[in-house]
């Protein structure tokens, strides 16, 4: 069902370029358009998605959407937040700097990188020996994913992220 | 070892490529393919396209497409950060349904309302919109006509805007959606200080003590903000943040005092912590008598509806019906001093801007009920939490305003300025740190910040709004029409002096049908409007034609008539302006991609259809009354003008001989493009032309710009104005640091606006002799006022909206990037879990949430990241399926005539 949806979807889409460049006369239905494909006046009744809810360690990498973008988070971190002045488990696992520079260890959690013990504000050529503060929200760059379908394709170029 | 930001940067990434592939094997080769990925890109630096903090970013593109962004390391702003939404600025404008062509709706080939949509030329979108813009603006006028501006409009294309809406159709209805954002801050500055926008910067984060954030969730709203009060607040023991909300959100994490209230006794508290401050003698005198005087103005001022029902569902009326007569309850009697169960008819909802100076004695009058145990009882909003605890809150809250050797920075967002009293809770903000004298210094201030990237820049700075023209001035003031006529070289009386209708009013002149043509930029009106059912219907049914300028299709375009394809942000020139002041400016980086035009280009291609006989000759204007005026009618300005009447607007106001010495190409465009400049034909260079005729308003008026070129320079990253002698300004109103304060005052309130006025007592004016008080900023008394809708046995819980971290706005932008539409799919109903278990409902259940004005279904989260008290709803508006704003209430602060999204009352029960 949901598939189908996605495809309709996909269809509506390249059809309103098709009709578009070509100046055709084919009409674009108007509730095809969007990201609802309804009409505006009606009410859809919403998906639900999940979570994944596979524990760190257990996951694997997600791609990054492109070089430097922040990497999401592949694993469950509903019992990780909210994150508090007192208490950042997220921190307690991915705080490796002995791993810098070396290959990556399965089940090992993703270091977090010297970038984020530097102080960009007033001391940017050191790295030091602790997370700076300023990158202390980790959830505000790095968010967890779930099962939902793209709502529209997106043609950005990743590929140089690889 | 010396090695700079960038340099350092480059090195760690390296590093950290190398580390961040945990799981997957790296091999030399991949490694060796990243390090060379940047080969071939061409970087250059922008702006955040989302919300107001108007971080740096960095570009890069190749072969004319943005292949990745990267957060600006020498942006003083966020020096090296974004937030997840900036990552994306790139991905964007990738979407495969970008709208590519001009849509107009036909049927057999002509242009019928009840058409769907289909691909046609510009040529034949502009002969359209041109042929049923002169069917209405001659039949109705300019007031028949209107237009849907931007806070995420540039300072040029909003400066384009409304000089086609005003001084070419002489039309003052055009408002910006940014008028739901911050206008009641707006109106707060021009009654407080007499001049528009904060006094201090983001810096104040590093030189404060306490930072209190008052209905501002900067976790998710302002999230590199958050990481700056964050690094403060962990790095410094003594620092204190306090996140006074309705609804426990992100930001109390980092919170060492979460203070949840009720809707609306914002108020109360504020008037709590002025009643604090007088009894343990805490008002800095010295400040206060030299640079503040005490004002109050009428309680009696509706609450933004309509004032008549004629177009009400048959639910709304009970509501709506308070606009004229509203019968207080026992709380809002006694922090008015009247009787309990009065009925209060509404009379000064007309005027409810007027004021006028108090004495000391009548503000200590007029917040001597703000008691701790009144406030305490009226604005405990967490059931859960005892009396007691709540007051040792307030208690708590006091002291740390009242230490005198604490610096204290107040912020705040939507909480205020969406309030049926925003201008007023904006004024108190400012009324307890000018009591404490803590304002206007480095790391003391009340801030307001803003919630769209060029909201200030663009809305407020150029002007926007119905009743604006730019640095600050207004159309109905004589002088300040007369200036803009000077720099703009329009025969006197070409301005209109009534101002227009505000972007909730225009909505309801579609309904009502005064107006019949609407033109919408950057902005989703339908979606983001609340009481929405009107709206799109009105849009659909009457006899209108609304023109939807859009990247994307959305509910906007959903319901348009003519949609024209919008380049995006790095498509085209811009500058934006962020809450601390800052301009900052980019270069066009990629083409638009088909037919995509900027927006620039779309207001000057249609101001070449019309000729100055069309617009400058006699117009009606129903209810204009102006002493320099025939009433309702503004004169012909044609004749003798000057001007030929076969000159086109184009040529008037845009293309002017003036604006053409800019020419481009130009040195400063490097290698990039201008695909607006080309487009128009003319050799110029519209955006650096605009840009310089605008700032001509605002310099030598403490509004200065820096020239154009300057803003581009590689050791600039955005000013911060007034830019006097090539200099920023980091504190204003501070003899330190303003170039514009008079030497010798310390400080220095010099705006200009409503600094004459009558004097009076709490009731009214007693004296209406004008007293000035130039130079100084005023202290309100403003009272509690209880919401116009509050929660009964039938719609029995609160609703409050806004956005999330992840996603901007309506949507139409960042639900396009997979990465975000995955980490927030959809909109959910945050509820407390005994709410929904009362109600048959659990996690994940689906649910319809009902009020006066309509009904949507959406999905139950009990355990996300905001935790509503009982009896207390939050839903985001970004979720087109999940469609808020046919449940919200249009009701707005009388004053700033801002939509209050935060509060309405609702039922919420199972689908």
């Amino acid at each position: 069902m949901l598939k189908k949806h996605i495809i309709t979807a996909l269809m509506a889409a390249s059809s309103l370029i098709t009709a578009a460049s070509a100046y055709a006369a084919t009409p674009v239905q108007t509730n095809s358009m969007g990201l609802s494909k309804t009409s505006v006046f009606d009410v859809p009744t919403p998906v639900v998605y999940h979570y994944t809810d596979k524990a760190p360690g257990q996951s694997k990498l997600l791609p990054r959407a492109y070089l430097g973008a922040p990497p999401q988070v592949p694993h469950a971190v509903a019992d990780f937040l909210p994150i508090t002045q007192d208490s950042n488990m997220c921190i307690a696992c991915h705080a490796q700097p002995d791993q810098w520079g070396k290959k990556p260890v399965a089940g090992v959690a993703t270091a977090i990188p010297p970038t984020h013990y530097t102080d960009l504000r007033n001391a940017p050529g050191k790295v030091t020996d602790h997370l700076i503060n300023a990158r202390y929200n980790c959830n505000q760059c790095h968010v967890p994913q779930t099962d939902a379908p793209p709502l529209v394709e997106n043609t950005f170029s990743s590929k140089k992220a690889r | 070892m010396n090695i700079t930001r960038r340099d350092f940067l480059k090195q760690s990434a390296i590093v950290s490529t190398a580390a961040a592939t945990v799981g997957i094997p790296v091999n030399e080769i991949a490694n060796a393919a990243t390090l060379n990925a940047e080969a071939g890109w061409r970087w250059d630096r922008g702006v955040c396209r989302f919300c107001g903090v108007g971080c740096g970013i960095q570009i890069a593109t190749e072969k004319g497409k943005i292949v990745a962004t990267k957060a600006d390391v020498d942006s003083p702003v966020n020096r090296g950060l974004n937030c997840i939404k900036g990552y994306f600025n790139g991905k964007i404008i990738y979407g495969k349904d970008r709208l590519t062509q001009p849509l107009l709706r036909m049927k057999n080939g002509q242009f019928d309302k009840q058409g769907e949509f289909v691909a046609v030329s510009w040529d034949r979108a502009f002969d359209e919109m041109e042929k049923q813009f002169k069917r209405h603006y001659k039949e109705l006028g300019p007031t028949g006509v209107g237009f849907f501006a931007s806070g995420q409009h540039t300072v040029q294309e909003g400066y384009a805007a409304v000089k086609l809406m005003k001084a070419g159709f002489r039309s003052n209805n055009i408002d910006p959606n940014a008028r739901h954002c911050m206008a009641s801050a707006v109106a707060g500055f021009m009654q407080t200080f007499g001049i528009d926008e904060p006094s201090g910067n983001y810096d104040d984060i590093e030189h404060t003590d306490t930072m209190i954030l008052w209905g501002a969730n900067m976790a998710e709203m302002h999230p590199v903000l958050w990481t700056r009060i964050t690094d403060r607040r962990m790095n410094n023991p003594d620092v204190r943040v306090v996140n006074l909300t309705t609804v426990s959100n992100m930001s109390s994490g980092i919170a060492d005092l979460e203070i949840i209230f009720k809707p609306q006794t914002d108020l109360a508290i504020m008037n709590y912590l002025a009643r604090e401050i007088v009894t343990r003698n805490a008002v800095n005198w010295d400040f206060v008598n030299k640079h503040c005087a005490f004002a109050a103005g009428p309680t009696d001022i509706g609450y933004g509806l309509r004032g008549s029902d004629k177009y009400d569902y048959a639910p709304e009326k009970d509501t709506n019906g308070r606009e004229l007569t509203m019968q207080l309850d026992s709380y809002e009697a006694i922090a008015q001093g009247k009787k309990p169960g009065a009925t209060v008819e509404q009379k000064n909802r007309n005027s409810a801007d007027k004021h006028w100076l108090i004495s000391f004695d009548d503000f200590k009058a007029g917040v001597e009920p703000y008691t701790l145990d009144f406030v305490a009882e009226l604005a405990k909003g967490d059931a859960d939490e005892s009396l007691d605890a709540f007051k040792l809150k307030l208690k708590a809250l006091g002291d740390l305003y009242i230490e005198k050797s604490r610096k204290v920075v107040s912020f705040w967002t939507m909480g205020f300025n969406q309030h049926q009293r925003g201008t007023w809770v904006n004024e108190q903000a400012y009324m307890v740190h000018l009591l404490l004298g803590k304002q206007a210094t480095p790391g003391n201030g009340a801030f307001s910040l803003t919630g769209q990237p060029s909201a200030c820049g663009t809305a407020r700075e150029v002007g926007t709004f119905s009743h604006r023209l730019p640095a600050d001035m207004v159309v109905n003031n004589p002088d300040h029409r007369a200036a803009s006529e000077t720099i703009w070289k329009l025969p006197a009386k070409t301005l209109n002096p009534k101002p227009g209708s505000h972007i909730t009013k225009l909505l309801r002149d579609l309904e009502d049908g005064q107006v019949k043509f609407a033109w919408v930029q950057v902005c989703n009106p339908f979606q983001g409007s609340a009481n929405a059912n009107h709206w799109i219907k009105a849009a659909r049914e009457m006899d209108n034609f609304i023109v939807v300028s859009d990247a994307y299709p959305g509910i906007s375009t959903k319901v348009a008539d003519l949609v024209l394809p919008a380049a995006m942000i790095f498509e085209k020139w811009g500058a934006y302006g962020n809450a601390e002041r800052r301009t900052q400016m980019w270069r066009e980086q990629v083409p638009p991609p088909g037919q995509a035009r900027s927006d620039i280009w779309q207001i000057m291609e249609f101001s070449k259809r019309f000729k100055l006989k069309e617009v400058w000759g006699e117009q009606k204007i129903p209810g204009l009354k102006d002493a320099a005026f025939t009433d309702g009618i503004l004169p012909d300005v044609l004749t003798d003008s000057g001007y030929s009447p076969e000159t086109t607007l184009y040529e008037a106001l845009f293309a002017t001989d003036a604006n053409k010495q800019f020419k481009w190409p130009d040195a400063v465009g490097k290698t990039h493009d201008n695909h607006t400049a080309k487009l128009l034909g003319d050799h110029w260079f519209p955006e650096k032309a605009l840009f310089e005729e605008y700032a001509s308003f605002g310099r030598g008026h403490a509004h200065d710009l820096a020239e154009f070129d300057v803003y581009f320079r590689d050791d600039v990253r955005g000013l911060k104005w007034p830019v006097v002698d090539g200099k920023e300004t980091h504190w204003r109103f501070n003899e330190a640091y303003d170039p514009y304060v008079k030497k010798g005052s310390g400080f220095d309130f010099y705006g200009s606006a409503f600094k004459s006025l009558p004097s009076g007592n709490l009731d009214g004016v007693t004296n209406p002799e004008m007293t000035s008080i130039k130079g100084r900023a005023k202290i309100f008394f403003r009272p509690y006022a209880a919401p116009v809708e509050q929660p009964d046995h039938e719609y029995d819980m609160w609703l409050s909206t806004g956005r999330v971290l992840e996603h901007w706005h309506s949507g139409t932008m960042t639900r396009r990037v997979r990465e975000l539409h995955w980490a927030v799919p959809a909109a959910l109903i945050y509820m407390h879990p005994a709410d929904a278990k009362s109600r048959g409902l659990k996690q994940e259940s689906i649910a319809w949430i009902e009020s006066r004005r309509g009904k949507i279904k959406a999905t139950v989260e009990t355990t996300g990241r905001n935790r509503p008290p009982k009896g207390t709803v939050f839903v985001p508006w970004f979720d087109e399926g999940v469609f808020i704003n046919k449940v919200t209430l249009d009701s707005t602060c009388p004053i700033s005539k801002q939509t209050d999204f935060k509060k309405c009352a609702v039922k919420i029960y199972k689908a």
